[in-house]
């Protein structure tokens, strides 16, 4: 096996070798036909449909999907939490206790001591005026004279679970890192022992690195403790490398079950196919990123056909024409594609596609360096409400240089300072030492520029910024900010043309701009910023994190429309990522930060192959499915 | 300590700030029309004997400069000059104004904090009810009613109409008649303040109620008297004692005139007749009392934020 | 990636919002309006001159052909209201709109420039919000004196922090998204940016705190000519007719109920108009 995936399979097929714990007696979580709706009754729209699935003693479930597929709402539903106007209908029984509309008796009887959450912001989880400590005391099993020192000992035994010392029961969440406050939450929800944890999105705000541990973390706990968990991710990598069985979702349905080393190997789905072949490999070049055509659709609109249909390749009029229900195809498995016995030779071929030997990177062509970085140094100044500033060193005397035609991975963690470097050749931010040369001009100060070689050097460098749904002005149409631009380079006598033509040039149609952002999906959006971006016909473009706020299903396309402008241009590209298998399908070389320093630089093969700096390795190891879980090391590297 | 050391330093520039408008309190007797000694002597006859003492007495023939100088230490020592009207000291004559005031201020302080916050807890936690929306609608109506307006309708209906209430004066000093007599002008003064605070609290209510905190803290089962006590009331206060400073400067215009409409007399009273009077060493006193006050409100606001809030000590200690 | 519940909610609330058909902030819109019309064409509404005295109906309750009956000097209620609506709210708008143009752009260019200007005139707007506005214009103008447009610089100098700060801190979450990035790298001048692009997403701020100074400043009129202050006491205005009216209170009550009403209903509808204004705008910049 020579692929991530193939990795996980292998892993998958060795840790769950017989894909559940305990099989004996009844589910501890039975979920069956579960709707959630928002809005009055009678016009009640429906944001998950028809959920039915077990969980039992010991088994981890991962429910993965992109946003809008429902899965936190069913999290939410299961532990009796809606938001305000949202209800659920259905049955859901632990342990049989049914859970729908249960009076708030049942509750305090289930929630914390049989059932607990664990939520996906680490920032916002915790009272910020409460000590980690008192959220422990306040969770601690009720009953019985505990004695201060009693408690203490209690506390201090339930911090060191998840890896973190006693000190911290003195700490406030604001004084911990994200990575810590997770472990805080963590050591929280399991204060009572509870049989079921649901863990939604657990490590989605961490870095890399912290993300891995968290995982390991929990992986160990729920084994120690054999508990059930019930993994929720957009992220089949993290689901793969902790759950026994996978649930896929998408637009407020299931679309498949199976259990994850038979779902990794043979999909059962069209849908499942697409999530693992948008997922680009770390371990090679992929010639061509397989994406899912078009976006995830509301669940209501969807009521009445199979929910994936209209970006199905396999899709036929039968699929349209009602919801196919969910059908066993194997072993503890269930699809809810229709043509699943026709076409599933076909997704098997689609899939082993990926596995196939790495195709060699286009060979590249380096010009004179178009962008030169030398010993660049900023450091941030904080003030707080109250009480003196801190200081932050963003970069500590960084040097890099990116050719002309060249794409260049520059790598990091928060903190790292790969974002202040954008900003400094973008010119957004002074640096406090050091030179920024942009083909020849003199950027290090922007402020001292006149208006011509600002002018200039804003032809040179443009960029493509991380959030696509904060990025494009929400006020103007599409239309109305890509004019803008067009404007500005001065040369367009036809801008309504040029718009159209922008538009097409990143595959969006000409009508879209009419639309204001907030009618377009978020792989939409970008694809305008990158349409902004280029208007200028740069010589070198920024990518800060293009990818990270996308669906994966989004992803690849936008992915692949880069690396198209890129080949098509010979636009140079700095390429910025916390994600090695992203930067492996988009650099030529890659630049590793840690700290504001640079550790490691290399051809991107080598780098990845071969990783030189302990901290590369680090980065390496902490992708999902390309690890086996070990002993964890408590977070403290950050402040 | 640490706080301390913070405290002192806002002490110190509450100083500053104090200095600053001291002498713009000041420069109010140089820019008030006429002349200086002209306003000085308001009735009096003007003899050179009289003359010559307000000239020593206020230091005019000195630089301006030193004038305010030996006006700024005399009033350090509680020295505010005489009242121009009846020659008392400034400051015996505020003090004799002041019990009516605070004591306005008091019931005023009372409504504003037991109607108020209860009021806008409830409608912030039970968001989008009849309650909510029937509150959030009052509120509004509320903050567009200024007291003195409002005083002139309870006035209307209650006193003139109903006769429940006394209409005008603070009645004799026994407390049940004191309350008696302050109850109308307590209520106009208190509505736009309840309605504000009621806004406040509701608004950090609904902000609270809607944090992963409070989600997080129910799905692991604790007590529902805890979530509402140690989370949501913990984590509302802040908000809602920042926004004590904001009350108190809407209070003291509001004093003013609602002392006015209902002749309470007290320091807002004393204020309107003084400047009708052009009695401007007492207009002095008093803006230099409303100045003080104001300081140390919001020092006291800053004092409280500091003990809810750990962030902003760990802001202290830096 | 935005958690699943969040959008679902947002989405919850946008329907509840639907729903309601605010049939009060039309009747607020009419008040208003009808307020305007009055400050345009309010001497020519009056059923009677405003200023024609009669000794012989000093004080009378409604009737006689007079709808609100006479103040002391025997003028027509009705009509030194209509025609004091002028004096009432033009200063009052002016006060506004003086705010808004000087307040938003201070607002606007400080938080998207920064610096020690910047710092400065927060500073001074911090310093000056924390004193009791109302007050300090009485005092100014009680002892200093000053007519109409005096008045009219003091209130406005009193509500310029208010307005600075609140334009500030919306500007101030504007200015750190991207988009804001993103048109300072394409290379719009940053007077564009703050207008063209800032400006249309801190609308509803902009347009809310207009209507809330304009009721402060409407407040504050009414209390100052309550007082005897800013404006000339021989022209009508809500403010003085109310301090005529209250020692009559026995005699004509409505003398003084109607212009208490008046400025109530009035900054109620402002209020509430504004509010209303505010969630709408910020709701349709964010879902459409």
């Amino acid at each position: 096996m020579n692929t991530e995936e193939g990795a996980a399979r292998d892993l998958a097929t060795h840790l769950h070798p017989d894909d559940a714990g305990d099989r004996s007696g009844a589910a501890l979580l039975h979920v069956e036909r579960l709707n959630v709706a928002v809005g009055p009754v009678r016009r009640a729209r429906p944001l998950v449909r028809d959920v039915s699935f077990d969980v039992h003693r010991g088994q981890a479930l991962g429910i993965v999907g992109e946003s809008g597929s429902g899965k936190s709402l069913t999290a939410r539903a299961v532990v009796g939490l809606l938001p305000a106007g949202l209800h659920a209908s259905g049955s859901v029984t632990f342990d049989g206790h049914q859970l729908i509309d249960a009076e708030r008796r049942t509750w305090r009887a289930l929630r914390g001591s049989r059932v607990s959450l664990l939520l996906q912001d680490p920032f916002t989880m915790l009272n910020p005026l409460q000590t980690a400590g008192a959220h422990l005391a306040e969770s601690l099993p009720r009953g019985g004279h505990h004695s201060r020192s009693r408690q203490r000992d209690e506390i201090a035994r339930r911090l060191g679970e998840v890896g973190l010392a006693a000190e911290v029961a003195e700490q406030y969440p604001f004084q911990l890192s994200g990575g810590m406050r997770q472990r805080v939450a963590l050591a929280v929800a399991l204060a009572r022992d509870p049989e079921l944890l649901i863990a939604d999105e657990p490590t989605t705000a961490l870095d890399v690195t912290t993300q891995a541990e968290v995982l390991e973390l929990l992986q160990s706990i729920r084994r120690s403790r054999g508990m059930s968990l019930i993994l929720i991710t957009h992220d089949l990598r993290v689901a793969f490398s902790v759950c026994d069985r996978v649930q896929v979702m998408y637009a407020g349905s299931v679309l498949e079950q199976s259990p994850t080393a038979a779902l990794a190997a043979d999909p059962a789905h069209p849908y499942s196919l697409g999530l693992l072949l948008a997922d680009p490999p770390v371990t090679h070049y992929v010639a061509e990123l397989t994406a899912i055509p078009g976006s995830v659709p509301q669940a209501d609109t969807v009521a009445d056909t199979c929910a994936f249909a209209a970006r199905c390749s396999w899709a036929q009029p039968e699929c349209a024409a009602a919801r196919p229900p969910l059908a066993p195809v194997g072993p503890n498995r269930t699809s809810a594609c229709l043509r699943l016995g026709e076409i599933h030779p076909e997704l098997r071929a689609a899939l082993s596609h990926l596995d196939q030997p790495a195709a060699p990177p286009p060979a590249l062509t380096v010009g004179d360096p178009i962008a030169a970085i030398t010993e660049l140094r900023k450091t941030f100044h904080t003030s707080r409400l109250a009480g003196r500033a801190r200081r932050t060193t963003a970069l500590d005397g960084v040097s890099l240089q990116i050719g002309e035609g060249e794409s260049v991975g520059l790598v990091g963690e928060t903190g790292s300072g790969k974002t202040t470097i954008a900003r400094a050749l973008l010119g957004l931010i002074t640096p406090d030492a050091g030179r920024i040369d942009l083909a020849g001009i003199d950027i290090s100060n922007y402020r001292r520029l006149d208006r011509r070689q600002r002018r200039q050097a804003r032809r040179i460098v443009q960029a493509v910024f991380q959030d696509p749904y904060t990025s494009l002005n929400p006020a103007l149409s599409i239309g109305t900010t890509l004019r803008e631009v067009l404007d500005l380079r001065g040369d367009v006598t036809d801008s309504r043309h040029e718009t159209a033509d922008l538009l097409g040039l990143v595959g969006l149609p000409a009508s879209y701009a009419q639309r204001r952002p907030v009618a377009l999906s978020g792989g939409e959006r970008q694809r305008v910023a990158i349409a902004r971006a280029i208007a200028l016909r740069p010589r070198l473009l920024i990518c800060d994190e293009p990818v990270a706020a996308l669906d994966v299903s989004a992803q690849a396309q936008v992915l692949e429309l880069l690396r198209d402008i890129h080949r098509r241009y010979n636009t140079s590209m700095l390429f910025i990522t916390h994600d090695l298998s992203v930067v492996r399908q988009m650099a030529d070389r890659i630049i590793v930060l840690y700290h504001g320093q640079v550790v490691e630089t290399g051809d991107t093969a080598t780098v990845l192959d071969s990783p030189n700096h302990p901290y590369t390795r680090r980065l390496i190891n902490a992708i999902p499915s390309a690890q086996a879980p070990s002993g964890h090391a408590p977070d403290r590297s950050e402040p | 300590m640490a706080i301390v050391l913070f405290l002192l330093k806002r002490l110190v520039g509450m100083v500053v700030i104090l200095i600053i408008v001291s002498f713009l309190v000041f420069s109010l007797l140089a820019l008030s029309p006429g002349s200086v000694v002209a306003t000085l002597l308001g009735t009096q006859p003007s003899t050179p004997q009289v003359v010559a003492a307000i000239k020593a007495q206020y230091h005019l023939n000195d630089p301006f400069l030193v004038q305010y100088w030996h006006w700024l230490t005399s009033a350090v020592h509680g020295d505010l000059g005489r009242s121009i009207q009846s020659g008392e000291a400034v400051t015996s004559v505020i003090a004799s104004h002041l019990p009516v005031t605070l004591e306005l201020a008091a019931y005023t302080l009372v409504l504003v904090v037991v109607v108020g916050i209860p009021v806008g807890m409830a409608a912030g936690i039970g968001r989008g009810r009849l309650f909510d929306r029937s509150v959030s609608g009052a509120t509004i109506v509320g903050m567009g009613a200024p007291g003195f307006a409002l005083g002139i309708l309870l006035i209307y209906v209650f006193g003139v109409g109903l006769g429940w209430f006394p209409v005008y004066g603070a009645g004799s000093s026994q407390a049940i008649d004191r309350v008696y007599h302050l109850t109308l002008p307590a209520v106009a003064l208190a509505t736009g303040l309840v309605a504000l605070i009621v806004r406040q609290t509701r608004a950090a209510v609904m902000d609270v109620m809607e944090q992963d905190y409070i989600t997080f803290a129910r799905t692991r089962g604790v007590g529902r008297a805890r979530v509402m006590l140690g989370y949501a009331l913990r984590n509302t206060a802040l908000p809602v004692v920042t926004a004590a400073g904001l009350l108190l400067i809407v209070a003291i215009s509001g004093t003013v005139l609602v002392e006015t409409v209902f002749s309470l007399p007290g320091a807002g009273q004393l204020m309107v007749q003084a400047i009708e009077a052009k009695n401007v060493p007492v207009v002095q006193g008093l803006a230099f009392f409303v100045a003080v006050l104001v300081v140390a409100v919001n020092l006291l606001v800053d004092a409280a934020a500091l003990m809810i809030d750990p962030r902003t000590r760990a802001g202290v200690r830096g | 990636m935005t958690s699943d519940v969040r959008s679902d909610q947002a989405e919850g609330a946008a329907i509840d919002h639907l729903q309601r058909v605010p049939v009060v902030a039309v009747i607020c819109g009419l008040v208003l309006l009808a307020v305007l019309v009055c400050v345009v064409a309010g001497g020519w509404l009056a059923p009677q001159d405003p200023s024609a005295q009669n000794p012989l109906l000093s004080a009378m309750a409604p009737g006689h052909g007079h709808l609100l009956g006479t103040d002391e000097l025997g003028r027509d209620v009705l009509s030194r209201l209509l025609s004091g609506a002028r004096s009432s709210v033009v200063g009052p708008l002016v006060v506004a709109a003086g705010c808004l143009l000087i307040g938003a752009t201070l607002g606007m260019a400080g938080a998207y420039f920064g610096g020690v200007v910047d710092t400065a005139v927060n500073r001074l707007a911090d310093m000056v919000y924390a004193l009791p506005a109302l007050l300090i214009a009485i005092v100014v103008l009680g002892v200093v004196g000053g007519g109409y447009w005096i008045t009219v610089a003091v209130l406005l100098l009193l509500s310029l922090p208010y307005e600075i700060r609140l334009c500030r801190s919306a500007a101030m979450v504007e200015v750190r998204l991207p988009y804001v990035d993103a048109a300072r790298t394409i290379g719009i001048s940053a007077w564009r940016i703050i207008f063209r692009h800032v400006l249309p997403n801190i609308l509803p701020t902009v347009v809310a705190t207009f209507l809330l100074d304009f009721v402060g400043a409407l407040v504050g009129f009414a209390a100052l000519s309550y007082l005897g202050l800013g404006v000339p006491p021989s022209s009508p205005s809500w403010g003085t007719t109310l301090a005529e009216g209250q020692s009559l209170i026995t005699q004509n009550p409505w003398l003084s109920i109607a212009p208490a009403v008046l400025i109530i209903v009035t900054a109620s509808s402002a209020t509430l108009l504004g509010d209303w204004g505010h969630e709408l705008l910020a709701h349709a910049g964010t879902q459409r």
